[in-house]
């Protein structure tokens, strides 16, 4: 596999748990000037904008830890986009990561609720 | 509901200032920001009280809350919000009633885990608490005893965010603190005068300067005793009352140098600063100004030991403080003024090596060094010394006497009665002691007899007395009498005050 087929597969594996997990996704990838959000879902009324990171081997540290500062920056502003467009002015938005790693042909999911704990 | 409101307390100066916490907790993007001019530490306080939220068991919500610390001019320092933010999120978010809250005051420090921590300046805001309607104030237990001090208040002192959480749902009512037993005055036995052999001129000055109040310096060579004596002067001083004593332990409590679990100070403070201090160390500076050396010798002694060696900038910031008793320190933030009613007590050596004008040793100073060193000490300083005497060496047979020299206790019953008298005399103008009289107070408290009027005219002529050196003659004469028990001030108080200001700083400078 190579590095987009890894983080294709781990949007689809991390949009399948949060369905299962009773979320609706409103969105893949959604993209705006200012960056992309990997999955945008309702978790009941509120938001949550969702970064998936998958890895085929937790060797070089968490996949959470990949998501630094400045990138949460970039979601947090592609979210407000996504709000505006959307008019969704009176929800709750909240920012998740999920966690995917591939390993013995299985995906192990790790959801982070409020990730960015702002 | 998604709005509360929570009081909390901060330091302004030496007085508390009532703070309006006020959250507000709305949609967008989650977060927590602070308005109101929080300085650093409170800004801070974001992070210890999400943590401390969080693992007290309760819920920071995942909101965009907003913070507003009311009236927003005034900066606020410290981090004695981190309680009433922390209740303020937790109502806003439903967690308590708001309504709970009500009229408390919520003062102190929250570790990541929960716990509550003492701050300091609890009691400044105590008293301000306690001067306004409000029902009780909540602090940690390190600092109960300081809030009680301020009297007239419910204090309640919770260990954790839970237990104080549990007392407003009501669900595991607190009881309120109760005042600890009086810290027992430390037993001053190692700072007796007893110990000091001899040097019967010296304790008797320092006996009339304790008396009334009055500023001293000390002027001998090395190993004579001066700073033996200047640090027993504290146990020939009277007992603090209680309004000084709440004074002072407002200042104290401003500093940070109050012990945890204290309540009121009850020993008349000591402070003798390093010669390296700087100015703003000594009256007090910074850019959140901060008491110095001068304040945190309200009501007690200031020791400069080896006078000549203070940066002549340092003693001249001195003068202000040792004429008005207070500090005014203006800053961009703040104008404050800090009480700094202290006696100054100064040593110092005669020249640079120590041995000028001692019998047994050559001195090795050039009479240009001993100028040099002299200078040091300027005029204006000098003439508000009312009391400057010599401590010479000592004989053998002084030293090695058997007469038992007399103990504290019994040259502090005669400062006491003195000072009673003064009280008696000054109370109605708000004073304390003689050094404090201003020139309208001397004349209409020193009446002198036609004997001692004669000798003040001749000494004033053939001393060259300043106004101000007139005044403070007067007001150290007005202490001998009240010593010796006299109504009016008699030729021999006078002149002994007379030698007392001059015969030392003649000979010298």
């Amino acid at each position: 596999m190579d590095r987009k087929r890894t983080g294709d597969a781990g949007e689809q594996a991390a949009a399948a748990h949060l369905r299962a997990a009773g979320y609706a996704v409103l969105a893949v990838k959604y993209r705006a000037r200012t960056g992309e959000v990997d999955i945008v879902a309702a978790d009941g009324d509120t938001l949550a904008f969702v970064e998936v990171k998958a890895r085929r081997s937790g060797d070089y540290g968490t996949p959470a830890e990949a998501v630094t500062r400045r990138k949460q920056g970039r979601i947090m502003a592609t979210a407000l986009c996504y709000v505006k467009q959307h008019g969704l002015y009176d929800k709750p938005l909240r920012f998740d990561v999920v966690e995917v790693l591939f390993a013995d042909g299985k995906a192990k999911i790790n959801h982070i609720i409020n990730a960015f704990g702002r | 509901m998604s709005f509360a409101q929570v009081y909390g307390a901060a330091t302004l100066g030496i007085n508390g200032a009532l703070v309006t916490v006020e959250v507000d907790i709305a949609n967008g993007l989650p977060g927590l920001d602070i308005v109101g001019l929080p300085d650093a530490a409170v800004k801070e306080s974001k992070e210890r009280v999400r943590a401390a939220i969080k693992n007290a068991g309760f819920e920071f919500p995942v909101r965009r809350v907003t913070v507003n610390l009311a009236p927003a001019d005034m900066r606020k320092d410290g981090s004695g919000l981190d309680l009433p933010i922390a209740l303020g999120v937790l109502a806003a978010s439903g967690q308590v009633g708001p309504a709970a809250c009500g009229r408390g005051v919520f003062v102190g420090e929250l570790s990541l885990e929960g716990r509550l921590r003492g701050i300091a300046g609890i009691l400044p805001m105590a008293m301000d608490i306690a001067a306004r309607d409000m029902e009780a104030v909540f602090v940690a237990p390190d600092n109960a005893q300081e809030a009680l001090a301020a009297g007239r208040l419910t204090v309640y002192a919770p260990a954790t965010l839970a237990a104080t959480v549990a007392h407003l749902r009501g669900e595991a009512p607190l009881a309120p603190a109760v005042r600890g037993p009086l810290p027992t005055p430390p037993v001053a036995a190692d700072d007796d005068m007893a110990e000091v052999q001899g040097q019967v001129v010296a304790k008797r000055a320092l006996e009339i300067a304790a008396a009334g109040g009055h500023n001293v310096l000390m002027v001998g060579p090395p190993g004579t005793g001066k700073t033996m004596l200047a640090r027993r002067l504290p146990s020939i001083l009277p007992p603090l009352t209680d309004a000084e004593g709440l004074e002072v332990t407002r200042i104290y409590s401003i500093a940070g140098l109050l012990r945890a679990g204290s309540g009121l100070v009850t020993a008349r403070p000591f402070r003798n600063p390093h010669h390296t201090v700087s100015d703003a160390g000594m009256v007090g500076g910074g850019r959140v100004p901060r008491p110095g050396e001068a304040t945190l010798s309200h009501h007690g002694v200031l020791f400069l030991d080896e006078l000549p060696e203070f940066p002549r900038q340092v003693l001249e910031v001195l003068r202000q403080p040792m004429e008005d008793g207070a500090v005014t320190i203006s800053r961009v933030n703040a104008s404050l003024s800090y009480p700094a009613k202290f006696m100054l007590v100064a040593a110092m050596n005669p020249c640079p090596c120590g041995y000028w004008g001692d019998a047994s040793r050559q001195c090795g100073c050039s009479p240009g060094d001993i100028r040099r060193y002299l200078k040091k000490i300027s005029g204006p300083l000098l003439d508000r010394i009312d009391i400057c005497i010599a401590v010479p060496r000592l004989e053998y047979k002084e030293i090695a006497g058997e007469a038992a020299a007399e103990p504290s206790a019994a040259i502090r019953a005669r400062v006491t009665a003195a000072r009673a008298e003064q009280q008696k005399r000054l109370g109605r103008y708000g004073l304390g002691a003689n050094a404090q009289m201003g020139h309208h107070h001397v004349k209409a408290t020193c009446p002198l007899t036609d004997e001692a009027r004669d000798l003040l005219q001749q000494a004033f002529q053939r001393l060259n007395l300043s106004a101000r050196g007139y005044d403070r003659v007067l007001k150290v004469a007005r202490t001998i009498a009240d010593l010796a028990g006299e109504e009016s001030i008699g030729a021999q108080a006078v002149a002994e005050a007379i030698h007392l200001r001059n015969s030392v700083k003649e000979s010298m400078f």
